[in-house]
């Protein structure tokens, strides 16, 4: 459990650099170190098939997708924050921290466990036969990000 | 719930709060959506938690395999917006959409 909490730690820390930051291009790296050690996370609660989706999609696909636009754009720093933001966000990140903490020592043993059927099997079966129509829905959203980037970067005709 | 799965709950808490916050009180389009990232982050984290505290992993995993797919789906649509927006405003400034036209 100790590996476990530093590694989670580590996943906050990161997570909070990549808000915090300046430099976008620093923050979209924070992310996908972020994602690693969540990735690293899922490996050890036996879950290798979302620790494997979660480095090789999100710390690897996603983040080249960002350092893309943040090239493509090239406009990260013109935008002016409100600077009470970036000082009252250390202080709101302690308390809130502490509350979290606070309820979470008063929740201790308060939550039931609702018994359920223990799983058996591999993980193929419960991926594919466990969903039937959520899987269509799956497809429908792949398709329809798909059509969204091909609608939103066609070539405009001239007389439009 | 075992007392492993309340040290999840505090970290994926924390890593929502401060996505939340960021939303809240940023201004940066792509900021913004690393918020949206981090958030996702956090609720991945616990739907994998519980499943691990209730041994139930199997599902949990298909579950996140699931919400990553879509995830990809979702960032190259909103980035594919962002770099719209920013084509036509000159500007990642959140404030600059609040000009409708029509």
């Amino acid at each position: 459990m100790i590996v476990q909490t530093v590694l989670l730690v580590g996943l906050v820390l990161f997570s909070v650099l990549a808000l915090i930051v300046k430099d976008l291009l620093r923050a979209a790296i924070s992310l996908a170190l972020a994602s690693l050690l969540l990735g690293i996370v899922f490996f050890r609660m036996r879950a290798p098939y979302a620790g494997v989706f979660e480095i090789s999609v999100v710390a690897g696909l996603i983040t080249v997708l960002f350092i893309l636009t943040i090239a493509l754009t090239n406009a990260g720093e013109e935008v002016r924050e409100a600077r009470l933001a970036n000082v009252v966000f250390p202080l709101f990140f302690v308390v809130f921290i502490a509350i979290d903490a606070f309820v979470m020592k008063g929740l201790l043993q308060k939550i039931p466990a609702v018994p359920g059927a223990p799983e058996s099997g591999a993980f193929g079966e419960v991926l594919w036969k466990g969903r039937t129509l959520d899987l269509v829905g799956q497809i429908a959203v792949i398709l329809a990000g798909v059509f969204s980037v091909l609608a939103l970067f066609r070539k405009r005709d001239k007389h439009e | 719930m075992s007392n492993t799965w309340y040290v999840y709950l505090f970290f994926s808490a924390a890593l929502i709060g401060a996505g939340v916050y960021t939303l809240l009180a940023k201004r940066n389009l792509i900021r913004l959506f690393i918020a949206i990232e981090i958030i996702g982050k956090g609720v991945s984290l616990l739907l994998l938690a519980t499943g691990f505290a209730r041994d139930n992993i199997l599902l949990a995993q298909a579950l996140v395999v699931t919400y990553i797919v879509v995830e990809v789906s979702l960032v190259a649509t909103a980035l594919a917006i962002i770099i719209n927006v920013y084509r036509h405003t000159k500007s990642l400034d959140i404030r600059k959409l609040a000009k409708l036209k029509g």
